[in-house]
Order: structure tokens, then sequence, then C-alpha cells
């Protein structure tokens, strides 16, 4: 691995950022308006007797925007130069697939502290919620795992991408808002249908939702939820991993990769 | 000599369509080979799968006597591409484009050696231009800029002159041909254009339905070819001209009444315009086409009945 290839691909990554609009508006303009709505509907609630659920619809969106921008920022960068023609062009480079995912992941974590520090801070000061309040660790364990599950989703896009061209591009955007209702991110997983509590209990955002509402009502730290969620992760990371090696090679073999092109 | 890149029974196929078939050959160090073929010959493929994006059927590919499979990153850095179909990062500008290539190559001083080569083909007015905002004869430049910024020792060329005006594509030829000189790169070059390919190459190439139907240098591949136009303007009549010429069993068209073009080989020139100096006919001009590159091509993508044709 070398560490100045990683670095060209974060080059890359802030100029794209930098240059474009449409990432500013899908990264931090969606952010501050969800947070906006959301801080806005927990006081709605917190004046209808239910403080609770307000608190837990506002660390629901902030903790949700750590999977939606890190999910974002690794299928989406890809797009760009595929969009561009220059992803084979990249790839005829030394580059190999560990540094280039290495560095989309990377850029996927630092998007989304920039973001979390936004719009914590927001919350904070306008909405009078202060995500740290979870405690350092908590938080930090929340963030981690939330991020390793947002990896191997963003991960799978990608080889599909990289697998199918560009028809199926709409899944960068969309399909991980299917894990909003799934993982019970703004409300107790025993909300949900049993057989919904099944599937919600095989993704390890559930048991970090959970363990974060858990956190937030009575200040305690569910470290089975977390041990879970971790198993999990590992898994799924493992899987996206090999599922995206399959399909880089497949897309190698089928002549698409070449093909690849906005 | 050092064999730059040596291929040996490459093989493509997509399901039951073979793009690449069992083609074999080398490229010398310094040499200017020509990849030439009709569409769909297999050009591209060859190229794509030598430089790792597509992967291979069958076969193995050496680049500086190292097999590409297992040394792979070892020969990327040594190697570099420049193709109108792949562009770089539109949203960005070119000083940038160059210097994410300048660190995924690992260039030392990357920035010095970016201005080494923009001050070389006068490109400084580009850098803080964005890519997308370029003529097309522009982001020719840069992409070739972009495949010299390695010190690459074989830059594979995917006809880079496509789709760019004449004037532009003389000055992209002049550059190649430039930097052939002044760098002594390896190169290996796809093009429909049959000109291009003879001002640019040493040896040439030719594929049809992705197998190799001949190499060669340009000329030798010309003189495969035995048959020349011989034009004649003649004063007299047409049906006496026709008469003769079918005695002689040539393959001839009339131009007009007093111009006619015939199939010959070249060695038979002489004892035709003797033949014709005996009738009553008068030849007022002969010109002699020698076959081309072009009808090589023609040759190949028509089969061998092939008579050239041009005026």
């Amino acid at each position: 691995m070398s560490i100045q290839r990683i670095k060209a691909i974060l080059l890359q990554e802030l100029y794209i950022t930098r240059h474009s609009l449409e990432v500013l508006m899908d990264l931090f303009y969606f952010s501050i308006v969800n947070i906006i709505v959301f801080g806005f509907v927990s006081i709605y609630l917190a004046g209808s007797n239910n403080p609770l659920a307000a608190h837990y619809i506002l660390l629901g969106m902030i903790l949700w925007e750590i999977i939606r921008v890190t999910q974002y920022s690794i299928s989406v960068g890809s797009l760009w130069n595929i969009w561009s023609r220059n992803l084979s062009n990249m790839f005829v480079t030394p580059l190999d697939l560990k540094e280039y995912m290495a560095a989309a992941m990377l850029a996927g974590a630092v998007k989304t502290i920039i973001i979390l520090v936004l719009i914590g801070t927001i919350s904070h000061f306008i909405f009078n919620f202060n995500i740290l309040n979870l405690g350092i660790l908590n938080l930090f364990l929340f963030f981690i795992n939330l991020t390793i599950f947002a990896w191997s989703v963003g991960i799978i896009i990608l080889g599909i991408i990289f697998r199918y061209g560009t028809r199926i591009q709409a899944l960068a955007w969309g399909i991980i808002f299917i894990f909003q209702p799934l993982t019970a991110v703004f409300f107790p997983v025993s909300i949900l249908p049993k057989f919904m509590q099944w599937i919600a209990y095989s993704f390890p955002p559930t048991y970090i939702f959970e363990a974060a509402r858990l956190n937030i009502s009575n200040q305690s730290t569910d470290w089975q939820y977390i041990y879970i969620a971790f198993a999990e992760n590992i898994f799924y990371f493992i899987l996206a991993l090999i599922f995206f090696n399959v399909m880089f090679n497949k897309s190698k073999e089928t002549g698409q990769f070449a093909r690849n092109e906005g | 000599m050092n064999k730059v890149l040596e291929v040996k029974n490459l093989t493509k196929k997509y399901d039951r369509f073979t793009a690449v078939d069992d083609i074999s050959f080398f490229v010398n160090e310094g040499e200017a080979v020509g990849f030439l073929g009709p569409n769909g010959a297999g050009k591209t493929t060859t190229i794509q799968i030598l430089l790792g994006i597509t992967s291979p059927t069958a076969g193995t590919i050496k680049f500086f006597g190292k097999d590409f499979s297992r040394h792979k990153k070892e020969s990327l850095q040594r190697i570099n591409f420049a193709s109108a179909f792949n562009t770089l990062q539109g949203r960005i500008s070119v000083w940038e484009n160059l210097l994410v290539y300048a660190h995924l190559y690992r260039v030392k001083n990357p920035k010095e050696k970016i201005m080494e080569f923009i001050n070389y083909f006068e490109g400084e007015a580009l850098l803080k231009q964005r890519y997308w905002d370029l003529s097309a004869g522009q982001k020719t430049k840069i992409n070739l800029i972009k495949s010299l910024i390695n010190d690459p020792e074989i830059i594979l060329m995917d006809e880079p002159t496509a789709s760019l005006d004449p004037d532009v594509v003389d000055k992209t030829l002049s550059f190649i041909e430039e930097l052939k000189k002044s760098r002594k790169i390896t190169l290996l070059y796809t093009s429909h254009n049959m000109d291009e390919i003879t001002r640019v190459c040493d040896k040439i190439i030719f594929l049809d339905h992705g197998k190799i139907v001949a190499q060669d240098t340009p000329l030798n591949l010309t003189k495969q070819i035995k048959t020349s136009t011989l034009k004649l303007t003649f004063d007299g009549k047409e049906e006496e001209m026709e008469k003769y010429l079918k005695s002689q069993k040539l393959k001839y068209e009339f131009l007009n009444k007093y111009t006619v073009k015939i199939a010959i080989e070249e060695k038979l020139i002489p004892s035709v315009i003797f033949g014709i100096s005996k009738t009553a006919l008068w030849i007022t001009d002969i010109e002699v086409q020698k076959p081309t590159l072009e009808d090589f091509f023609l040759h190949i993508v028509r089969g061998k009945n092939y008579v050239n044709s041009k005026n």
C-alpha cells in the first residue's frame, strides 16, 4: 500500500468536493435541513409531553447521518470518475483496489466527522440537544459501528456499479434509506411487527440505535448490544469485501469495467 | 534489441464471441508499433487487456521481460496510456488532475515535473481551467502530458486523435513524432487512420476479427498488393481502347470518354503502354498510382478480390 497513492485519491476527493455544488448540497445542505426539520419536530413532540420521543428523533437523525454520508461518499465518489470517463484511467496507474478502497473509506469518515460536528453544534445551540451527552466513549463506539456498516453498504453498491455500470447508479443515493425503517432509526425496535424485528436485529445499526436510546434514557451503556453490533459488522464488512472482489473481477472479465463511462 | 512487450497466444472470449483470437506479437524498445484494423477487429480489447482493466481468457503478457499478471504494479509504473475515449476528471482543473496523477505514479517533485511538461508544450494558460472547459485539442494535449508524467518507457495510445480536426491531428502527430525522437519512447498505437499509422509507426500489426492477419513495416505491407492503378488519358476512340484492354484481359474503368483507370501489376505497365502505342490511340497523359496502406487495409477487409479503386 502506498500512502502517496491514497493521498492522490484523497486529494481528488477534496478537489471534486470543493468544485461541485452537487456534493456540497448532498452532504451539507441535506444534513443541515434534516437536522433543522427534525429539531423542530422534536420541539413539537417535547411540547406534547413526550420529551423522550423528541430526543429519540433528534438522536436518530444525527446518528443516521453517519451512515448516509459515509455510504454516499464511497458510492458516489466513484461515480464522479465514471461520469468523467476517468475511472479506468486511474486503474491503469499502479493504483490498486486496497489503496482505492482505503482512500474512499477514509474520505467518507472525514466528511462524516465534519458533518457530525456541524449538525451536533446546530442541535446543541438551536434545539438544546447535546450529542456529547451520550459520553465520548459511547459516541466513539457508535460512530465506529455505524461507519463500518456504511462502508459495507457503500462497498457492496460500488461493486454493483463496477459490475453493471451506471444504469443502476440510482442505488448509490437511494438504497441506504431502506435501512431507516429496518434498523429502527427513530423508534424502538419493539414498535416493529415481530417478523421485522427479526430482520432488524440482523443489521448492526439496530443494536447501536437501541443502545443509544437506552444510553440517553438512563445513562447506561448496553455493552452486549455494542459487542453484537461489532460482531455483525465484522461479518458484513468481510462479506462486502468478498462481494466487491467478485464483482470487480467479473467486471474485468465481461469488459464492463473498461466500458464504464457516463 | 530488448523486448519491451511480449504477447503470447492472447485470447479474449465473451461468451460465444471471440474478440481477440490467439494473437502473439512483440514490441522492441524504441519501436512504434501500429495496431490497425476495422471496427471490432479487437484493437481496443487488446489494449485494455495489456493495461489490466480487462482480463484475458488465455495467453501471457510480459512487460520488460516480466509476467504482467504477477508484476502488475511494477509494470504499470513504467507504462502509460492515452486515449481520446478516456478523459481526465472533468470537474477539477488541469493542474489538480495532473497533480493527482503525479501522486498516483509517486512522482518525485510532482509540481516541478508537471511544470516541465506544461512549459514544454506551452500549456500554462490551461492550468487553472476546468478540464471540462477545454477544447478537444486542448484535452488531447493534456491527456498526452498526463501520459508522460511518470517518464514511461512505453505508451499505449488508443486512437488518441479520434474526433479531432485535421489541424489538431497534425499538431498531435508532430508532437508524438517529437516524443519518439527526443525521448526514445516505445509506442503501441491504434488507429483506423492509415496516414497516421504510416506517419508514426515503424511496424504494423494488422488485426481482423480478432486475429493478426499481417505484421510488417508499412512499406512491406503495401508491397503485398501487387496491383497498381494506371490512369491513362488518350486521344482516340473509347471503343478501340476498350477492345485493346479486353484483349489483354485487364480490369479497367472509364472515368470519361478519354480517361481510363486500369488495375495492373507494376511490371506489366511498360508492355501495356507499348501495346497501346501500336494502336491508333494516342496517349496524352500517364499516371501511376502505387498501392498504399489503405489499399492493403481494404484488401484485408473486403477480401482478396479487392482492386485499388482510387481515382
